[in-house]
């Protein structure tokens, strides 16, 4: 399931009005998700999650449920440390 | 006695010659083809018979272009099999990034040392002023290709993208594979290994493809590329400055149409070849001169090495620089532009066309939020004027990197562009014409030929797979007549023009 927050930042960051996001939905499938669009995403989340990526674990990731596990885990990882 | 000598001369066709490689256009590639089209379809029903075949015949086509560094592709099959199935099966991340570091020195050392050695010797000895003599260091065929292939195996299972392959035959197979050996295209496994696995029998529409693209290759490579390259633009890049700005000019518009018809020609060949064996390559081209900018052109040419270079160089730069925004990613583009330039060969002619590329795709991204807005007020967004311009600008930013690509050095770059800007005479061009009737006919026909719509293509591609067997044969014969002309045609003389 992707959650409405991280829904709510890709379509700011390409300002789109609305979006069909689902696990198995990749970059390519998105109007305006390019290579150039897709750093913007990635430091929008960092912001506004306040989390940390690596490089590596944003090169691994398919889609768009992919991204959202990889919050979620960052996320229990900062709680619980 | 005539036995004697007819041994002798099958023995040299046989061995290796440099001057004389197994290139797709050559009549001994023909003959040698057919031969083992006859041997694979005899052996077809084992496998196994069939890929060893195949990997022998590979490493012929090989020797007989690199001579004893045909051991070269065992040492890249056998380091990249075994790195990636370590890289695989490790348990730490620690081994892991140690493992594919490792890959990463030895694919990238092999390459610097072959290709590059003497070029920084040269820089050495500009900078030290010291007198270093370089190195007779031999350069395999195609190693550009085949390492970058290899490696986007390891980098592909360091990311989890694949898993590593259970059969060293299977990826030896995949390195050796003689349609790519010489300039591509640049395979990933994950494209290639799937169908040795699936082994999906051979079409008839694959055999009529596959006729269809070595037709086009074969016209683009002889009659378009080497002639217009052996009887204009060689001699306008030899010495510009004995030729007005007209003819440099010229002579750019064609070198860009030469390189893309003796590249995508080549290719066309490539992907014909190994449809007939049954196997379907990555295509590497989708008419780069239709780009309607700098960005969009990447995108269409050379389209294995640029999304090579986009997946494994710019996205790891471009998390790496994330922090400075906006400059992150023109850091980012312009270092993996110098790295495409300098991919192409040991020589500041390719830096320097690797390193505009970078420029002009940096400067896009700056100026992106301004020109949109000025489409936006002035409301010409998605507007033919607009979209013309576009193209127009595009295609002449290209032509203008394609003379460093081909100049034989950064004097000679600059030659062709001073004659271009001071010594223009507009008033040669219509003797240019007259004078060069079959090369301008030529270049005229190649881009014309470029820019229709891709759905003829389409069609004409259809209608040659559904012709009938003899239709094709007459076909294809038609087409090797042609060749010939072109290829035995004499000479076109050298012309002066008055100005």
């Amino acid at each position: 399931m992707i959650s409405e927050r991280l829904k709510e930042i890709v379509l700011q960051e390409l300002a789109l009005v609305d979006l069909d996001l689902q696990d198995e939905t990749t970059a390519d499938m998105v109007p305006g998700w390019d290579s150039l669009s897709h750093i913007q995403i990635i430091v929008a989340i960092e912001k506004n999650y306040k989390i940390k990526f690596k490089g590596i674990e944003i090169l691994k990731i398919k889609n768009i449920g992919e991204l959202q596990r990889l919050i979620d885990k960052k996320l229990t990882t900062v709680s619980a440390g | 006695m005539f036995q004697y000598f007819d041994l002798n001369k099958i023995k040299l066709l046989l061995v290796y010659d440099k001057t004389d490689p197994l290139v797709f256009t050559s009549s001994m590639f023909l003959f040698a083809f057919f031969a083992l089209l006859f041997l694979y379809r005899v052996l077809y029903k084992s496998k196994p018979a069939r890929i060893y075949l195949l990997i022998s015949f590979s490493i012929f086509f090989y020797y007989k272009a690199s001579g004893i560094y045909f051991l070269f592709l065992f040492v890249i099959s056998f380091v990249n099999y075994f790195m990636g199935k370590w890289i695989g099966g490790a348990q730490s991340r620690k081994v892991r990034l140690a493992l594919f570091l490792l890959s990463l020195l030895l694919n990238i050392g092999l390459l610097i040392y072959f290709k590059y050695t003497n070029f920084f010797i040269q820089i050495i000895n500009v900078v030290r002023g010291s007198q270093i003599a370089p190195l007779d260091i031999f350069l395999p065929l195609g190693i550009s290709f085949i390492i970058f292939k290899a490696l986007s195996y390891v980098i592909e299972i360091y990311l989890e993208n694949i898993e590593p392959v259970n059969s060293i035959r299977d990826f030896t197979f995949f390195i050796f594979y003689f349609p790519t050996l010489q300039m591509g295209p640049i395979e990933r496994a994950s494209n290639f290994l799937p169908q040795v696995e699936a082994d999906n029998p051979i079409s008839k529409e694959m055999i009529g493809t596959a006729l269809f693209l070595i037709m086009s290759g074969l016209l683009k490579k002889v009659v378009i590329a080497d002639y217009i390259g052996i009887n204009f633009v060689d001699r306008v890049f030899d010495s510009p400055l004995r030729f007005t700005g007209v003819e440099n000019l010229m002579a750019a518009y064609a070198y860009a149409l030469q390189l893309y018809t003796d590249f995508s020609g080549y290719t066309d060949m490539a992907l014909g070849v190994s449809l007939f064996l049954g196997y379907r390559l990555t295509d590497n081209f989708n008419a780069p001169f239709k780009a309607l900018s700098i960005a969009d052109f990447w995108r269409r040419w050379h389209i294995t090495l640029s999304s090579w270079c986009l997946d494994y160089i710019f996205k790891p730069l471009q998390m790496k620089f994330r922090g400075m925004n906006i400059f992150g990613n023109a850091l980012a583009l312009f270092i993996t532009f110098l790295v495409i330039g300098i991919w192409h060969g040991a020589n500041w002619t390719f830096i320097v066309f690797g390193a505009i590329h970078g420029t002009y795709l940096a400067t896009s991204i700056f100026t992106k939020k301004l020109r949109q807005n000025f489409y936006k007020k002035t409301g010409l967004t998605n507007s033919r004027i607009v979209k013309f311009l576009q193209w127009f600008f595009t295609f002449n930013l290209v032509v203008f990197t394609t003379i460093f690509f081909r100049a034989s050095n950064m004097t000679m770059a600059f030659y062709v562009i001073k004659q271009i800007f001071t010594f223009f005479h507009a008033e040669v061009f219509m003797q240019f014409v007259l004078g060069y009737k079959l090369i301008f006919g030529l270049i005229v026909l190649g881009y014309l030929v470029h820019f229709i719509p891709e759905n003829w293509k389409v069609k004409t591609q259809e209608l040659i797979v559904k012709t009938p067997l003899i239709g094709k044969a007459v076909m294809l014969a038609f087409v090797i007549w042609l060749v010939i002309q072109f290829r035995f045609a004499d000479l076109q003389p050298f012309l002066y023009f008055q100005f």
